[in-house]
């Protein structure tokens, strides 16, 4: 059993708490990403799981055992740090089996599972290299593939990707993805990147200033955001929230740019892309647009308030048009104006 | 004039200065001495002639020559390794999360600051027999007090203490700087592989120090043959050149005995001798080193 949980843990670095009672459970053979903005606490409660630090208060399970008090290595589990965290000295098969000859396990065990992991994340032809000769992408996977031989159950990974560029970043994104699966193992991943969430996670844990703001599926998280943070944190462009009242909303076409009964004093959010360019709908005045090939992102403005529209094709905007934007009853979010939390509203008026 | 000629002119302008402290007191000096050592010593009466390889000759059959060298062998073999290690150790040490980190690594620098008149004033005193530190330790447990520097057999023991003494805090601070460059990652990298500390620091941390450990050789070996400036205090290389070495005696050779020629001949031999010890160093080692 290699489920992972962690009950009411708090950390407290000298006098500043910077987790404030968390709870996570991820279970065994489950993907789960803790997704958050930099600084929110995530490399810390990583390193909590593995045993790196201490908690301060509450307890940590792995399979069902208290192991708040043992040291990393009796947690039996991996890890893949940001800096990936290589040997410079070792070549990248000693590198590799670090951790085997560590716990003495036979030598023609370990060159056959060497064999088999190199082999595994294409590696194989670069066995004597040192580190320093590889490229981001090899270090990379070098890394995995020292956190793979050691056939743990649960992998923990901080960042692995943040230092690879855009399209190293989605062909790895989709390897760990099938070698996780394949392996079936419990995997912790940590990144500041929604859509590395997104893409990955069976589960994602969005975490803010040491709390855990809302944790559900992709699709949870962006079908039905809990709060304003999460609607705002989850896609990219992110949610509209604004706050429909004041100059432009008075002339608003209820059966083009609906909005919700509960709307009223609360604030609403909607996708830029469930939003559309029409002759009816809400007047606004264009400003931008940005061309990104597939689609271009709009920026509009009613009153004060900025609308980010995402619209397929070119489209040429040179500031000052005006023009309406339409929407679905069902693409309406509202949350709690001062709360910021989201309101169910089923009607729409 | 050309753009490329005033280039060079340029360059050589700068290197000028440097050169010039060079040439006149490292390289003019270097083979002034090589030519002294096969002229015989001049003097009011017989002046100075070419002898060839004589003064060499007499070198070999010289007693105190052979005396010094072995003494200048075993006073490196005792301060090198002892210092280096205890270098490391410390420098460990005081890497880590100890409480008063500062003022633990003060303390293990404040040897070096000193300057090696005032370290062996010091230790004069704690070898001191009878009222010296050490006789005054031993003396409450009933040991007997010893003349630890009157001694042959302990005068070249109790200068390596010293030394080692003096060094490793010079050292430590080579290591400790390399330590800082380590990344944490890799030693918690380790911890999570299930590797011990002492694991981690033979098949990472020492490696890794590598670098830093042959140019700290280097200049423990350098050290060895060129500090001598406790001898003058402590013993004067006594007694019976016991605790003399290489360097001393050339000292004494040339402003003692007033024997140039000789005193060059010596010199000529430790400068050889340095020279070989560098080059087979980096040869050897340069190797076996991971430079980042
Ligand atoms: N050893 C430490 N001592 C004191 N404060 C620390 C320590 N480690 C982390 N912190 C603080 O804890 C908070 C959370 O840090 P953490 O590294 O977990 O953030 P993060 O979510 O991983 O951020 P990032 O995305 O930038 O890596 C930060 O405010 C940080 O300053
Ligand atoms: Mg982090």
């Amino acid at each position: 059993m290699s489920d992972i949980r962690l009950e009411r843990v708090t950390k407290r670095f000298g006098q500043t708490e910077v987790l404030h009672g968390i709870d996570l459970a991820a279970a065994s053979g489950e993907f789960v990403v803790l997704l958050g903005p930099s600084g929110c606490g995530k490399s810390t409660m990583l390193r909590l799981v593995a045993g790196l630090e201490s908690v301060t208060t509450g307890r940590v399970l792995i399979g069902g055992e208290d192991v708040t008090e043992r040291s990393p290595a009796a947690r039996r589990l991996s890890m893949v740090f940001q800096s990936y965290a290589l040997f410079p000295h070792l070549d990248v098969a000693e590198n590799i089996v670090f951790g085997l000859r560590v716990r003495r396990v036979a030598a023609a065990d370990r060159a056959a599972r060497l064999r088999r992991v190199a082999a595994m994340v294409g590696l194989a032809h670069l066995l004597d290299r040192k580190p320093a000769q590889l490229s981001g992408g090899q270090r990379q996977r070098v890394a995995l593939a020292r956190a793979i031989i050691a056939e743990h159950p649960i992998c923990l990974m901080d960042e692995p990707l943040s230092n690879l560029d855009a399209k190293l970043r989605h062909e790895m994104r989709i390897e760990i993805r099938a070698l996780q699966q394949s392996l079936g193992m419990t995997v912790v991943y940590v990144t500041h990147d929604q859509t590395e969430a997104m893409s990955m996670a069976d589960r994602v844990m969005l975490m803010r200033d040491g709390r855990v703001e809302q944790v559900g599926t992709p699709d949870e998280l962006y079908q039905r955001p809990a709060t304003t943070f999460t609607a705002e944190f989850i896609g990219a462009p992110p949610m509209n929230i604004l706050t429909p009242s004041g100059a432009g909303w008075a002339e608003r076409e209820p059966d083009h740019a609906p909005l919700p009964a509960a709307a009223s004093g609360a604030r609403v959010g909607i996708r830029p892309e469930d939003i559309a360019l029409a002759d009816h709908g809400l007047p606004v005045r264009l400003h931008a647009a940005d061309y990104l090939g597939a689609d271009s992102i709009v920026t509009a403005r009613v009153g004060d308030q900025e609308v980010v529209v995402r619209v397929p094709g070119r489209l040429r905007v040179r500031g000052g048009e005006t023009a309406h934007l339409t929407w679905a009853s069902e693409a309406v979010h509202a949350f709690d104006a001062t709360s910021g939390r989201r309101i169910e509203a089923s009607e729409t008026q | 004039m050309s753009r490329r000629a005033l280039v060079h002119v340029y360059g050589w302008l700068l290197l000028t200065p440097a050169a010039i402290l060079l040439v006149a007191f490292t390289h003019y000096p270097t083979v002034t001495t090589v030519v002294q050592s096969l002229f015989s010593t001049g003097s009011a009466t017989r002046p100075s002639r070419f002898v060839g390889l004589d003064n060499y000759r007499f070198m070999l059959d010289d007693e105190v020559f052979w005396k010094v060298l072995w003494n200048n062998l075993w006073y490196a073999l005792g301060t090198i390794p002892a210092s280096i290690a205890l270098a490391i150790l410390m420098a460990v040490w005081v890497n880590r999360a100890i409480p008063a980190r500062g003022l633990v690594r003060m303390a293990y620098f404040t040897p070096t600051v000193l300057p090696m008149i005032a370290v062996a004033n010091i230790w004069l005193f704690f070898y001191t027999p009878d009222i010296g530190l050490i006789d005054q330790v031993l003396g409450a447990f009933g040991i007997p007090a010893h003349n630890w520097l009157g001694d042959p057999a302990t005068v070249l023991g109790c200068i390596i203490v010293m030394t080692v003494w003096k060094e490793a805090g010079f050292f430590m601070i080579f290591y400790l700087a390399a330590l800082q460059t380590l990344p944490p990652e890799l030693e918690e990298a380790a911890r999570v592989e299930g590797a011990g500390r002492w694991y981690f620091f033979r098949r990472v941390t020492f490696p890794l120090l590598m670098p830093t450990t042959l140019f700290v050789l280097i200049n423990a070996v350098m050290n060895s043959f060129k500090l001598v400036d406790h001898l003058f205090i402590l013993t004067k290389g006594g007694p019976d050149n016991a605790s003399s070495l290489l360097l001393y005696y050339i000292y004494e050779v040339a402003f003692s005995f007033f024997d140039e020629a000789y005193a060059a001949t010596l010199t000529v031999v430790l400068l050889g001798a340095l020279a070989a010890i560098a080059l087979a160093q980096f040869l050897l080692l340069e190797r076996r080193i991971h430079y980042r």
